[in-house]
């Protein structure tokens, strides 16, 4: 029992003299000169509104100039436990980045200090990240002699996790917390819901303003016959309704009612069209023998459907003012 | 059989437009358009100015015919029964009654020429359109029968004095109404001036091929086109829908220049019309060597079997051939097919 007392009572005086040690030792030093140190010290933007648990980081640019020298050891110890009148302060350093460039005759330090609440109040709690005191020495000197440069604590105020007692909410006008608000995510969601609908409506409109075209010419007879007549199968009742679809585009592009007897007056009218003359008129044999006289002979191949969608194709380039792409001669194997 | 047939009436119908292609000349529509009516068995009104080459164009077609021609002239003072009989004082001082041009060739009459048909009062209309639409006639007590004529007539529209409107009914007799125009090509009227072989008609009509075609068996080919030819349901179709527009030519978005079309059309074609359209049509599919009617065979003939049939407003007949044709042509431009 008497020995666990003498262990105990060991570890207290020693603790008590390494304390005073470590105190004596920063006290002692001297501050180093003027133009020696520029700091440029980033505390964090606000400095209330911090609970238990925050973590609050200062960014420190430190700029030593040679032959001063930082002693790394002097750096703040991550987890070590920081006093302010023998009191703990809550306030534990949790993270530190360092990093050193020499730069000719001076050397720049970026220090990185992330420091987390470890204390709270049900009321409204002062705190400070704490003094910090960096050790130099200057290594021309005879005596090595060290020196310390003093970054200034951060004050800042530690909210209670709930309120004690009653609150108005009218009376809490803190400009920190801003207003309540109201869940409007239904809302936003509807009016997301709303302008999706919209935009395809306005877009279904631009189509039907456009004639069922998204760009100019695109909505030309013979272009919505093509996309009808690539759909067709080559069945007899296919083809017919080709043939059937490219004489009204003939005739909703001739303004009128189209036939062999008067396609020279159409070319005459549509010069366009003059390159696939060769075709309409093949066009107009094969629709005979579709339509009229089935003993007749068409020139279009054996598969005319095929046939049928490269002539629409060729007039639709013509209807578009294009260059009609050859005749695939494929077609007509 | 068939098939051999049509070819080789084929090649005389040919024949017969290449010869008198070569008497009246700068008249190739029309020619085609009489070859047409010859076997599609209808009547044909001849509609142009004086001394355009009417006449001569139905001697040369009657000479290449065959068969019996018989011609008269349509005056104010023409009755019935000239047509039918004529009455005279014989050497011997008594009356005497001979047969009239109608019944001069019996049966064997296959082109009645009625000049200036519109010179003639309507009883002689009427008279001759009992014998256009039944081919007889009944005089002396007997049915006289003509089964192989034809009327080819002809009016001049430009005078009016002393002159009889053809009544609807009597036009609708005739399959096609055909104008005769001047030729254009300045050739062709410099060889019609100056050709010395153009100006002795007989002579010229002489210079034809004669019987050409056998006027007898026209008739009985005649049917075999009508059946040979086909119609398909498309075809039928379109056919129907030229019909109804010639009838509501607004309900077809129809119009003719300064002319109200809600009053313009007081009856449109007639069955019969329509039906002689499609005998013309079924005609020339065959002469192009068709074996079926095509929109374009009945574009060929649409105008001039179906103009003369509508009967338009008062206010409008003093203009009816033109609004006519741009009426039909609008037609024809309106209504598609497929």
């Amino acid at each position: 029992m008497n020995k666990l007392l003498n262990q105990i009572l060991f570890a207290f005086i020693l603790s008590l003299i390494t304390n005073a040690a470590l105190a004596l030792d920063v006290q002692l030093l001297p501050d180093v000169k003027d133009g020696v140190v520029i700091a440029q010290i980033q505390d964090p933007e606000r400095a209330v509104g911090y609970m238990v648990g925050d973590i609050l980081t200062r960014h420190i640019i430190v700029t030593i100039k040679k032959p001063y020298k930082l002693i790394d050891e002097s750096l703040p110890i991550v987890g070590y436990e920081k006093r302010y009148r023998g009191q703990v302060l809550g306030i534990d350093l949790s993270d530190i980045q360092h990093t050193s460039k020499d730069d000719g005759d001076k050397v720049i330090h970026e220090l990185t200090l992330s420091y987390q609440v470890f204390t709270n109040k049900e009321v409204v709690k002062h705190g400070a990240l704490p003094t910090e005191y960096l050790h130099l020495i200057n290594l021309k000197s005879h005596g090595k002699e060290v020196v310390k440069y003093r970054i200034p604590s951060f004050e800042f105020a530690i909210s209670p996790i709930s309120l004690f007692g009653q609150v108005k909410v009218e009376e809490d006008m803190s400009t920190f917390r801003g207003p309540l608000l109201l869940d409007n995510s239904l809302e936003k969601k509807r009016l997301k819901t709303l302008l999706i609908v919209l935009v395809l409506s306005l877009l279904g409109l631009l189509y039907m303003l456009g004639k069922h075209a998204w760009l100019p010419r695109m909505g030309g007879p013979f272009a919505r016959s093509y996309r009808e007549i690539r759909k067709l199968p080559n069945t007899p009742q296919g083809i017919q309704q080709a043939v059937s679809s490219m004489h009204a585009s003939l005739n909703t592009t001739a303004g009128n009612s189209l036939f062999s007897g008067n396609l020279e007056q159409f070319l005459v009218q549509n010069p366009a069209f003059n390159v696939i003359k060769t075709e309409m008129g093949q066009f107009f044999g094969l629709s005979r023998q579709v339509f009229f006289e089935p003993n007749s002979k068409h020139e279009v191949g054996n598969n005319p459907i095929q046939w049928l969608a490269q002539f629409c194709r060729r007039c639709r380039d013509c209807e578009r003012g294009l260059v009609p792409d050859t005749l695939n001669t494929d077609a007509k194997a | 059989m068939s098939d051999r047939q049509l070819a080789d009436w084929r090649q005389h119908a040919l024949t017969l437009e290449t010869e008198v292609n070569k008497v009246v000349v700068g008249q190739h529509n029309p020619i085609r358009l009489i070859t047409t009516a010859i076997f599609a068995r209808g009547h044909v009104l001849l509609e142009g100015d004086v001394g355009v080459g009417k006449t001569t164009l139905l001697r040369a077609f009657t000479r290449s015919i065959g068969g019996g021609y018989q011609r008269i002239e349509g005056t104010i003072d023409l009755m019935p029964n000239d047509l039918v009989y004529h009455t005279y004082l014989g050497e011997d001082g008594k009356p005497h009654v001979s047969a009239g041009p109608l019944l001069m060739s019996g049966e064997n009459l296959s082109v009645f020429f009625f000049n200036e048909i519109n010179r003639a009062r309507p009883q002689v209309h009427s008279l001759l359109l009992r014998v256009m639409a039944e081919r007889t006639l009944s005089a002396f007590n007997k049915e006289h029968v003509f089964p192989h004529m034809i009327v080819f007539a002809d009016r001049n529209q430009v005078e009016k004095e002393e002159t009889f409107e053809i009544p609807s009914a009597a036009r609708d007799r005739f399959m096609m109404e055909i104008p005769i125009l001047v030729p254009s090509d300045d050739a062709i009227m410099s060889g019609l001036m100056f050709d010395t072989r153009f100006h002795d008609v007989d002579a010229l009509v002489d210079t034809i091929k004669k019987d050409v075609l056998q006027f007898d068996k026209l008739n009985a080919f005649s049917g075999v086109i009508q059946k040979s030819i086909e119609a398909s349901e498309t075809l039928k179709k379109y056919a129907l829908n030229l019909w109804k527009s010639t009838r509501n030519p607004t309900e077809y978005g129809v119009k003719v220049t300064n002319v109200d079309m809600n009053r313009l059309v007081l009856a449109g074609a007639s069955p019969r019309g329509m039906s002689m359209m499609l005998r013309a049509a079924r005609v020339n599919a065959w002469l192009n060597e068709r074996t079926a009617i095509t929109p374009e065979d009945i574009h060929a003939v649409f105008h001039e079997t179906v103009a003369h049939r509508l009967v338009f407003s008062p206010v409008y007949e003093m203009r009816r051939t033109e609004i006519a044709r741009e009426m039909l042509s609008n037609i024809l431009n309106a209504v598609a097919a497929p």
